[in-house]
């Protein structure tokens, strides 16, 4: 049985308005299943937004990583507003801007495309989880 | 309702099985009947965003769990829902029970074809008399105080007028009551006068009539619509309502008429919270000078 703390928080964009949001949900279930699920907690924004006192105190208490599918900033907005500061926030769109990604993505038919994007942007909320481990921002607030 | 195509409002799926099966589900209804998702999220940030779509389509919502996120987001943001399905009661009809994990299982992949074929299947035979309304969410509440009175608000899902009784709205029902302000002031209840079932109710009608140790007084109804049910209950215990105004002391139930007209007449719990404050803190002088 898995018995050690998971204390980063990754709050997702529901991912169902748009293919950047469903790239993000699956980049964060990769981040929570695959790559660091000892250490990750996922949040559902839907439930934190329905004012589960659980998540929103998790959100207080522990780091907490947004990561937006678009400008609208859904999860970083939602945190901020019930939680506090946001740890580290990530907006896939200005990412997808960095990395110079301009072809259409499907939110209905994901792709190739949108799979490797999933993992890229999985790649980056690894990259983040663990610079926040590295500066023993892991502990509870 | 069976040839029109749903929009869908599922659960995020990010925190249980049933969630992901949830959301599985709506992915597949869409595809199946070319429907629209409706983001949880965005519609309660943005609901003008879904606005065109919910005019012309039937919203049907897919919960997860009991939490019900997405039924309560939805009502939150003053959607109409006109179908509601949970996974968790469907699953549990069906002797299963679902875990913790996000990555479904055969056995539950091949459940979102039952659902869908029940679903659809459901929809042709019954229509619109499918719909079941469910009351029984549990509450939470704003509250203030005033000397040695409490007075207790929902959160959300009901809707009040200015002569303090509230309804509270389910798909294209509401169960109609008084507030805990009216309780607090007319102290002991001792008789509940109901309407007829089937009778046709005015918006800010009277629904039924109250007697107490202090005074009688009508229910007003908040929308107009045909009463469904009037609460047995309170013919021999009226004084129910003096103990559990919102949840156990409701009085009646309409089919309502016009939901979407009516509403802009009412408050919801932040506008009446302020309304009931100035109220009560008329009365409270008013008695001071008395």
């Amino acid at each position: 049985m898995d018995m050690q703390p998971k204390k980063v928080g990754v709050l997702s964009c529901s991912g169902e308005a748009e293919a950047e949001g469903t790239i993000c949900r699956n980049a964060v279930r990769l981040v929570m299943e695959k790559y660091r699920p000892d250490v990750v907690t996922t949040l559902c924004l839907p439930l934190y937004l329905a004012g589960d006192t659980g998540e929103r105190e998790f959100a207080k208490k522990f780091p907490v990583i947004s990561v937006d599918g678009c400008g609208k900033l859904c999860a970083r907005r939602a945190t901020e507003k019930y939680s506090g500061t946001v740890q580290d926030a990530i907006d896939l769109r200005a990412l997808l801007e960095e990395w110079g990604v301009t072809e259409k993505l499907s939110r209905s038919h994901p792709g190739e495309l949108e799979d490797k994007l999933a993992e890229r942007l999985a790649a980056e909320i690894v990259k983040r989880i663990d610079a926040i481990i590295e500066d023993g921002k892991i502990v509870e607030r | 309702m069976g040839n029109e195509k749903y929009a869908i409002l599922p659960c995020n799926g990010m925190d249980k099985e049933a969630g992901a099966l949830a959301r599985e589900t709506a992915l597949r209804l869409s595809a199946r009947q070319a429907g629209e998702i409706v983001c949880p999220v965005l519609y309660h940030r943005s609901a003008k965003k879904y606005g065109k779509l919910l005019e012309s389509s039937p919203l049907l919502v897919i919960d997860g769990c009991r939490t019900a996120c997405a039924s309560n987001l939805a009502k939150e943001s003053g959607a109409r829902i006109t179908r509601r399905l949970n996974i968790t009661d469907y699953l549990k009809g069906r002797g299963i029970k679902p875990g913790k994990s996000l990555e479904l299982s055969t056995e539950l992949l091949d459940e979102t074809h039952r659902i869908l074929e029940e679903l659809l299947e459901t929809d042709s035979e019954e229509g619109k008399a499918a719909i079941a309304a469910d009351f029984t969410a549990p509450l939470e509440y704003e509250t203030f105080t005033q000397d040695k009175y409490i007075f207790r608000v929902p959160r959300q899902g009901f809707l009040f007028n200015e002569n303090d009784c509230w309804a509270r709205v389910d798909g294209t029902r509401a169960r109609i009551g008084i507030s805990d302000f009216v309780q607090n002031s007319a102290s002991d209840f001792l008789f509940f006068e109901p309407p007829q079932v089937g009778a046709a109710i005015e918006q800010f009608g009277e629904a039924g009539s109250l007697e107490s140790t202090k005074t009688a007084l009508d229910i007003i109804s908040p929308f107009s619509g045909t009463v469904v049910a009037v609460n047995a209950e309170l013919a021999e215990a009226p004084e129910t309502i003096n103990g559990d105004p919102y949840e156990k002391g409701w009085a009646v139930e309409l089919e309502l008429a016009d939901f979407e007209g009516e509403r802009e007449l009412l408050m919801d719990c932040p506008s009446y919270l302020g309304y009931l404050k100035k109220k009560v803190e008329r009365e409270f002088h008013k008695k001071e000078r008395e």
